[in-house]
């Protein structure tokens, strides 16, 4: 008996001793985890309590060339729900519903779904304040109301596809939303706190608030009232023409600016999902391609003057054909222009004539400087989805194809890639790269952080090219095709297009998209204007061509835009060809600044056969319309108004 | 043997009484979440747990004041009584299944475990059958397996509630019985060596096991899964660093670490009272082991040494595993932490065995 207990004794000890062992072996790994790991293990369970609630900064305003708000965010109430703390869920789904318009079934989904937090949507983004006030009334657990932005355009539809739009996230989606989605969309913020397992709060434990950082502004190169101009042509083609779409740009040739860029179909930016999709996601005037027609033929004639394959008085006789590899390319004049200087070639848009310049080009050279004048390729301009257009490869090119290419078919081009050619001839011969942001603004501070400097490409010709080729344009509108773009007073140059559009490779009889390229002032040209109509449908069933169609509209984008950017008028252009159906025009004398007797002297002196109508009273005029200077018919009328102070001292 | 009329080991009351009380308090402060969200009463837990540790107290002093010898003629009695309870909970409709075990009889949460009671009379036994066996411990056959298939039988029958903590519980102490009782090194050595073959063979038919049982090593392999309950015990002892964040503020009991008023009120122990809460709990411990051998090195007869081994190494034991799995430091096994862990049964039958361990020590010679 004492023996075994002596044995027991002694393994009581090792049992011991091993057992008390143990627990010391769990109190160094307890000392391991709870000092040696502490530090990243709480880091750990922290990132497991923490919930984030974003909170979005105000996404930044867009403003025009001079400071007009194109686009704003407005603050807007937003339903927001913590599934977690909803504890009566289909009754809460039924009322949401109920003043949100959505489907019960919908709403309970998201309600049940396993997620910190919990848009309602669509509905639930953007609501009214009615309906905010509704859903805070019912006094709902876990449903929050808080403030979303919503972007609000006070120039309503203007330069939609220009601006863009955004989604129910408020990310830019199309347009300069997008392109510069990250500029504008700032940094988002958060509200962040400890949650339990099961997502509500975790009672006791502090709340932090990370506040977010607005988005900045951005001042277009967009002229809003240049765009208005523009839109209003727009309307009234539309009006005219009933046409399947118009496309128009209004740039600025010496630093690449974009002034206007429009299209038809348009559609309302604060309300886009109402529209074809077509509509907002493209931007015609920078993704369309179309053969250009006789607008490409300003290419061809600035190859042939640069490298001397031509002056415009040599000589050109057009049997109203050109043989090319055995065929006969017909001149859209039937019987030709007969014989003719180059000038008249240009100003009749002549195509054997054209031809013959592609010719004595060759194609290697007419293509370098087709490519040269960035054909082919993408213009960077900073909006997304732009087009590269489609050359002829070289290796295909035979005769046929030079010659077609000469006269502006068979190659396919975008609207930008063809104002910024025109606008290189503008600006002395080099191609500048267009943009429509001009700066970034702290949208706190209203500090410009950041201007856009103009970015030259390259030089494509000589400047003194450049005013061969531009005379020779100012020649097509004084007495050419071009001759309804003409504006008194101001120096317009450009070229007509029509061209016919192929739709399954075979062109489509009637179908045109008709277009005017133009500048102005020619001597020292402010403005290139653009402008492309895809099948115009006149009601009188009259033929169409650029001339008649396209050029006066540009004509009048180009005088209102000058007359706007306060560019005077001049009288050294050449004077219009009288037509013979055109009445006589008198030019309206300057009466700002004179008494009312001395206009009427002024008026008789002048002889100009004009009625007056005056407006309010006082001793002098103050403003007249139209203005002095201004080419009118016979027997029109100006309007005088006048005023108490002359606002005009040097007049008198 | 010389009887002696002495008072019992105040160690022992005090070291428990501390336990009992910590316990009380991390029960409230870790189920006071989830009792208020599953029966909308923070205190559910609490409550049960205190109405428990009364009864558990009135056992403890009650068996303290009962002569221990009386017990051992009930032993064979009791076996059997807890091995047909080990069988009836297994009856459909009579057993009580919670948590994937079926391990419960009683209606609702007043249910007892079996296994726990099995425990216990499981300790009775051994040491009823080992006081006198000390010529036959030579033996393999006649000295070492009757016990063993005991054991083994109980084992075989708690596992198919299935209950491995318990299981695991019953084997440790059945080891420590056997060495104390002066078994031979060699046999227990065969013991460990049959046990291996018996977990190679397991692995072998299913060979996804071993992952199962590797998966402590690095918990984050699964983290969502097996790793889930693992890698929240090491967040809340991680978090509780060096003095924890104070009691009552424990953010993982906030329902990221599952029942932590159980298996898992460790954690929450060290997230709340950190490294030196948790240390000071492991010292009580050790000293309620060092008081439990010393009862068993002095008692007056074979019975009494072994009861108290093997009562002081059922506490160890269920220790061990407990603060190992909590830690990470052994495979994941379900098993309460004694006088702390919210439960009935263990409870109750932890304060009953430390009574009869009282009157062991009360009955001691020095």
């Amino acid at each position: 008996m004492r023996i075994t207990q002596r044995t027991m004794r002694r393994r009581f000890v090792i049992l011991l001793f091993c057992l008390l062992a143990a627990i010391g072996g769990l109190v160094g790994r307890l000392a391991y985890i709870q000092i040696g790991q502490s530090s990243w293990l709480q880091q750990m369970a922290q990132a497991t309590w923490e919930r984030n609630i974003p909170v979005e900064g105000t996404r930044g305003t867009i403003y025009d060339d001079k400071g007009r708000t194109l686009v704003y965010t407005a603050s807007s109430p937003v339903i927001m729900a913590v599934p977690a703390q909803v504890k009566d869920k289909p009754g809460t789904a039924k009322a949401l519903a109920g003043i949100l318009q959505m489907n019960e079934a919908d709403v309970l989904k998201m309600l049940q779904k396993v997620s910190a937090i919990v848009y309602i949507s669509p509905r639930g983004r953007r609501i009214t304040e009615q309906q905010a006030t509704a859903v805070r009334n019912l006094h709902l657990s876990g449903i929050y109301i808080s403030e979303a932005g919503k972007r609000a355009y006070p120039y309503g539809d203007l330069a939609a596809q220009v601006l863009g739009i955004t989604g129910d996230y408020n990310q830019g989606l199309t347009g300069v939303e997008k392109q510069y989605d990250n500029v504008l969309a700032g940094q988002r913020g958060y509200i962040s706190f400890y949650a339990q397992a099961n997502g509500k709060r975790m009672p006791g434990t502090p709340e932090f608030y990370q506040p977010p950082a607005d988005g900045m502004d951005l001042q277009l190169t967009i002229d809003a009232q240049i765009q208005q101009f523009v839109e209003r042509e727009i309307e009234q083609a539309v009006a005219e023409y009933n046409p399947d779409h118009v496309t128009a740009i209004v740039e600025d040739p010496k630093t690449g600016s974009i002034l206007a860029m429009a299209n038809y179909p348009s559609f309302n930016p604060a309300d886009w999902k109402a529209y074809p999709p077509s509509t907002y996601n493209q931007n015609l005037a920078i993704w369309q391609t179309f053969e250009p027609g006789s607008t490409f033929k300003v290419v061809t004639l600035s190859a042939a003057l640069q490298e001397k394959k031509v002056t415009l008085n040599d000589r050109f006789y057009d049997p109203g054909y050109y043989e090319v590899a055995g065929r006969k390319v017909k001149c859209w004049k039937a019987g030709g222009h007969g014989s003719q200087s180059f000038l008249n070639v240009v100003e009749n848009s002549c195509n054997p004539g054209f031809i013959a310049l592609g010719e004595r080009l060759g194609k290697d050279t007419l293509f370098s400087y087709i490519k040269k004048f960035g054909f082919g390729q993408k213009t960077g301009i900073d909006l997304p989805g732009e087009g590269n257009g489609i050359l002829f490869k070289l290796s295909r090119v035979g005769p046929l194809e030079l010659a077609t290419t000469a006269f502006g078919q068979g190659v396919s081009v975008t609207p930008i890639q063809q104002v910024m050619a025109m606008g290189a001839i503008a600006n002395g011969g080099i191609l500048m790269k267009p943009h429509v942001v001009q700066a970034f603004i702290d949208h706190d501070t209203g500090k410009v952080v950041q201007t856009v400097q103009p970015t030259e490409v390259r030089r494509v010709i000589d400047a003194s090219t450049a005013k061969q080729v531009r005379d020779a344009l100012e020649s097509v509108v004084a007495r050419g095709s071009g001759k309804n773009a003409y504006q008194p007073g101001y120096r317009v140059a450009g070229k007509t297009g029509t061209a016919q559009v192929a739709v399954n490779g075979r062109y489509e009889p009637g179908h045109y998209i008709v277009s005017f390229m133009g500048m102005a002032p020619a001597d020292n040209p402010r403005l290139v204007a653009y402008l492309a109509i895809d099948y115009p449908r006149p009601r009188n069933g009259a033929a169409v061509y650029g001339g008649t169609i396209a050029a006066p509209i540009v004509g009048r984008i180009l005088g209102d835009s000058l007359h706007y950017l306060g560019v005077p008028p001049s009288s050294a252009g050449l004077p219009k060809k009288a037509s013979p159906l055109e009445p006589a025009k008198v030019e309206v004398p300057n009466f700002v600044g004179m008494t009312i007797g001395d206009v009427k002297r002024s008026a008789l002196q002048s002889g100009a056969q004009l009625n007056m109508e005056v407006v309010g009273s006082g001793k002098y005029v103050i403003l007249q319309s139209p203005p002095g200077g201004t080419q009118v018919a016979a027997n029109s009328t100006v309007r005088i108004y006048l005023g108490d102070t002359s606002p005009n001292p040097q007049a008198n | 043997m010389v009887r002696a009329n002495r008072n019992f080991d105040y160690t022992i009351v005090a070291v428990t009484l501390v336990l009992l009380t910590i316990g009380l308090v991390m029960v409230h402060s870790a189920s006071s979440v989830i009792s208020a969200q599953k029966f909308d009463d923070p205190f559910y837990y609490f409550k049960r747990q205190l109405m428990w540790a009364a009864l558990g107290l009135v056992l403890m002093f009650t068996m303290a004041n009962v002569d221990y010898h009386r017990l051992r003629p009930l032993a064979p009695k009791f076996i059997i009584a807890s091995f047909l309870f080990l069988v009836v909970v297994l009856i459909p409709g009579v057993g009580v299944n919670r948590g994937g075990s079926q391990a419960w009889l009683g209606i609702g949460s007043f249910g007892i475990q079996p296994s726990e009671f099995a425990k216990l009379a499981i300790i009775l036994f051994l040491a009823h059958y080992l006081a006198d066996a000390a010529d036959r411990m030579e033996s393999f056959v006649r000295g070492f397996l009757p016990p063993l298939f005991i054991s083994l039988l109980a084992v075989g029958l708690i596992m198919l509630e299935p209950d491995l903590g318990q299981s695991v519980v019953i084997m440790g102490t059945t080891v420590v019985l056997l060495f104390a009782a002066g078994a031979r090194v060699r046999h227990i050595g065969v013991l460990a060596g049959g046990g291996l073959l018996a977990f190679a063979a397991l692995v072998a038919m299913a060979p996804y096991r071993i992952k199962r049982i590797v998966a402590f090593l690095d918990p984050w392999q699964d983290p969502l899964g097996k790793g889930y309950q693992v890698i929240q015990s090491l967040y809340a002892l991680g978090s509780g660093g060096l003095v924890g964040l104070g009691l009552g503020n424990s953010r993982q009991k906030y329902l990221y670490l599952p029942e932590p008023q159980t298996d898992f009120i460790y954690s929450i122990l060290g997230e709340e009272l950190g490294f030196l809460g948790c240390a000071t709990v492991l010292a009580l411990f050790a000293v309620l082991v060092w008081r439990g051998y010393r009862t068993a090195m002095y008692a007056t007869d074979e019975f009494g040494s072994l009861l108290a081994a093997g009562i002081t190494g059922m506490i160890a034991v269920q220790v061990l595993i407990n603060v190992g799995v909590v830690t990470s430091s052994i495979p994941a096994t379900g098993i309460t932490l004694p006088f702390v862990s919210f439960g009935g049964s263990s409870l109750t039958l932890m304060l009953t065995g430390v009574g009869i361990l009282l009157n062991i020590s009360r009955q001691a010679v020095r």
